[in-house]
């Protein structure tokens, strides 16, 4: 039991006002106030990547931010990335690319890459790698992953 | 049953305040440690004191004198790419790419890793060898410890009740010393399970270990040897040898005892040969 805490804060796109308890995480809110599942719950420890959300354009691990000190960010969720029914390119490259098994981590690989491709438009396998350490795939599919996100620079690529 | 209070103040006397008044209560920085705690029930903390609205603790400043002055709420993203850290000073801008992911440098505070006092943590050898002092903040004011003596034991640290890491502050001298920071680590973002940070300059050396003791690891003779020795092959093996002696790592899931003492050496031949290939000044 806890408190309760009013916050507002924006996820992709539209203002949510909620009332939490003040130890209430991020992923929870996503997940089970706000229903947007894309989001999943790995560890809860911030080792496996796979709530990776943006918080005001930067990665951020939704299980370990508590919502309550949230006031005022955007947030997007892999939710938040397809405009309609178009995917993003980088969704897009990932279903190309034949990146996805069991799917689990894929929200969270989405998201860090979409953030990495935002930073560096011309990433090498190298800046990949290490954009994604942080995101575990236990179907350990990661040589796709890598061509999905190069694939997904190259068609961003001016 | 008990019930988690939140307060967000913007000041820091009211942080301090609320802290200073109820041992149970716990300042929250990034999260990044203490929201994985909660999440494994390893806490329930009677008020959760938020420090991110508090403007005292943010920004990183160069000073009149040339020391640097980090603010507690520095996140490891804004200090790995601040331009206020030059020279020797980018040591301390190393260890903070270094840890975790991404992810986890974009909400953690040097603040918060510091108070934590975790002995494979990053930023602890790196500010002893940088010779930093912890400034905290507590009910009976302002005080500044050396980094040295700020680091107790095994998640113990200097701080008392109701004390807050407010800044930490890096001295100009070494500024001008060659530095580098040496993380071996079993997977990128992992915790090291050895690290050693170097610095070297005209009239000394200090080296700091991080992951084989309770606290960082330092060695005089070691420090000695080497200045002695002008940096040569046999002096840095005696000097990793002395490390070794002066060490006192443990066995867990990133090596072994054995193993660390092993990696000690080859680690600070590295560590010194990377700091002395950088610009002289
Ligand atoms: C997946 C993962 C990987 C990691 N890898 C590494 C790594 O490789 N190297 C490394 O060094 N660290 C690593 N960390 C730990 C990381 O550096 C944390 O950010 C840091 O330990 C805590 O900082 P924080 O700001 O998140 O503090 P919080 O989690 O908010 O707080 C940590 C503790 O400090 C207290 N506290 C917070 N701020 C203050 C303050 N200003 N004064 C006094 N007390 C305070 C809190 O009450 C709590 O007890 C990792 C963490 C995760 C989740």
């Amino acid at each position: 039991m806890s408190e309760r805490v009013a916050v507002e804060f924006k996820v992709n796109g539209a203002t949510h006002r909620v009332s939490v308890p003040a130890t209430r995480t991020l992923m929870a809110v996503l997940r089970d106030d706000l229903g947007l599942t894309g989001t999943k719950n790995g560890c809860e420890q911030g080792v496996c990547g796979s709530c990776t959300v943006l918080v005001d354009g930067a990665p951020a691990r939704a299980c370990l931010a508590l919502a309550a000190t949230l006031p005022g960010v955007e947030i997007v969720t892999v939710e938040g990335l397809a405009q309609g029914d178009t995917l993003s390119p980088v969704q897009q490259a990932f279903l190309d690319a034949g990146a996805i098994q069991c799917g689990f981590c894929m929200p969270g690989m989405i998201i860090q890459a979409t953030a990495l491709l935002t930073e560096n438009k011309r990433p090498s396998d190298d800046d990949i790698r290490h954009s994604i350490s942080g995101n575990l795939c236990r179907c350990s599919g990661y040589a796709k992953v890598i061509e999905a996100i190069s694939l997904a620079a190259s068609r961003l690529a001016p | 049953m008990t019930t988690t209070r939140f307060h967000a103040p913007e000041r820091l006397d009211e942080a301090i305040r609320l802290l200073a008044a109820d041992d149970e209560a716990r300042p929250l920085a990034g999260g990044q440690t203490l929201v994985a705690m909660l999440n494994a029930d390893l806490l329930s903390p009677s008020q959760i004191i938020s420090l991110h609205r508090i403007a005292a603790l943010k920004g990183i400043e160069k000073r009149s004198d040339g020391s640097v002055r980090i603010g507690a709420m520095t996140t490891h993203a804004g200090l790995a790419r601040s331009d206020v850290l030059r020279d020797g000073h980018r040591l301390l801008a190393q260890a903070a790419g270094r840890i975790g992911h991404e992810a986890i440098r974009n909400r953690g505070t040097i603040g918060g890793a510091v108070a934590h006092g975790d002995p494979s943590a990053d930023y602890p050898p790196a500010l002893v060898a940088l010779d930093a002092v912890i400034e905290a903040v507590g009910p009976k004011g302002k005080r500044e410890i050396p980094a040295s003596d700020f680091f107790q034991g095994f998640l113990t640290t200097a701080l008392g009740q109701g004390e807050i890491v407010a800044a930490i502050i890096l001295p100009p001298s070494l500024n001008q010393a060659r530095t580098h920071y040496e993380k071996f680590a079993r997977v990128e973002g992992d915790f090291a399970t050895v690290s050693v940070a170097v610095a070297l300059w005209r009239g000394g050396v200090r080296i700091a270990l991080g992951g084989v003791g309770p606290v960082p690891v330092r060695s005089a003779e070691a420090e000695a040897e080497l200045q002695a020795g002008q940096l040569s092959d046999a002096a840095i093996n005696d000097a990793g040898a002395l490390l070794v002696a002066a060490s006192d790592p443990l066995d867990d899931v990133r090596g072994s005892a054995d193993y660390r003492r092993r990696l000690i050496p080859r680690l600070v031949k590295r560590a010194i040969r990377a700091a002395q290939a950088k610009d002289a000044r």
